[in-house]
């Protein structure tokens, strides 16, 4: 049990090196982008909804907390509190994709829709369009990512509700936070990228 | 209803005040210092999800070497790449 246990563990974390590969081609383009256009990804980074990102930001960050907490109530067998914690954790990445939402139809209706809808008259209007499609593909791949945990992190609520998680056995829960932690991680760096980029200046 | 475990509770306090940091220095004019900070208060999030949340360094030692070669071939595509884009002439092209 043990060595499946660890075998497991192993085959998330291979998954998420290659995760890490996956995310960073866009983060490449966006790393040579802004090295490219540096006025006008300021430009954008300053007009990006702040408030939305940095709540999204805690937001995701206490649910990686309560996830945590999830793996330790797991391991010690307290069926309820588990369930509660994966509940949590599931309500707090819904938050997040509720706000994301709400923050993307602003940006529609602004026109920063890159392909869809979008129109801006500064000079760096072609950086910026750069910019917002780096965003969209970014966030909304993030999201895509977070959305799947939501549904891994609601089954396993179900089925720790059902008892099937104890300390002998909770590598599901535990595998599953790994893929939960890492999308919070990939959140940690995009918010900097995204949000805070260009707010000192301009 | 039983306590969660003390190292948790200090990681969500420590990843909270990073976020407060982190979003404060980014309204403090210092030029290309601004990315500098905002990237390694990143790199200090990351630190404490990875090994408190993941205990990434807890149990099989092989996942560390799973885990680096992520970062492994990460720093080899931004390396190769930068070889071209820094030295490039006519980059960005002209509109």
């Amino acid at each position: 049990m043990r060595q499946q246990a660890d075998t497991a563990a192993l085959g998330i974390w291979v998954f998420l090196a290659t995760e890490v590969l996956f995310f960073s081609g866009m983060l490449l383009a966006y790393t040579v982008l802004r090295h490219a256009y540096p006025e006008g990804f300021a430009e954008a980074g300053r007009d990006t909804k702040i408030v939305i990102g940095s709540v999204n930001t805690a937001v995701l960050l206490t649910s990686s907390a309560t996830m945590a907490w999830a793996v330790h109530t797991a391991k010690l067998g307290h069926r309820k509190l588990l369930t509660i914690l994966l509940v949590a954790t599931a309500a707090l990445g819904l938050v997040f994709v509720g706000l994301k939402g709400l923050e993307y139809a602003q940006e529609y209706a602004e026109r920063l829709v890159p392909g869809l809808d979008f129109s801006s008259d500064s000079p760096h209007a072609h950086a910026i369009e750069l910019f917002y499609f780096l965003y969209f593909a970014l966030t909304g791949i993030h999201a895509v990512h977070l959305s799947i945990g939501i549904v891994i992190v609601g089954i396993m609520a179900w089925r720790a509700s059902r008892g099937a998680f104890g300390p002998a056995y909770y590598t599901p829960v535990e595998i599953t936070g790994l893929y939960w932690h890492f999308v919070d991680l990939v959140w940690i760096f995009l918010y900097p990228l995204i949000y805070l980029n260009g707010r000192s200046g301009g | 209803m039983p306590k969660p475990p003390r190292s948790l509770v200090w990681a969500w306090i420590g990843l909270v005040l990073l976020l407060a940091l982190t979003l404060g220095m980014a309204f403090v004019p210092l030029g290309s210092g601004n990315i500098v900070v905002a990237l390694a208060v990143a790199a200090a999030k990351a630190a404490v999800v990875l090994l408190v949340f993941m205990e990434l360094t807890r149990g099989h030692s092989l996942k560390l070497i799973f885990a680096g070669a992520g970062i492994f071939w990460l720093i080899i595509m931004f390396g190769l790449s930068f070889t071209d884009y820094t030295t490039r002439t006519g980059f960005p092209p002209a509109h």
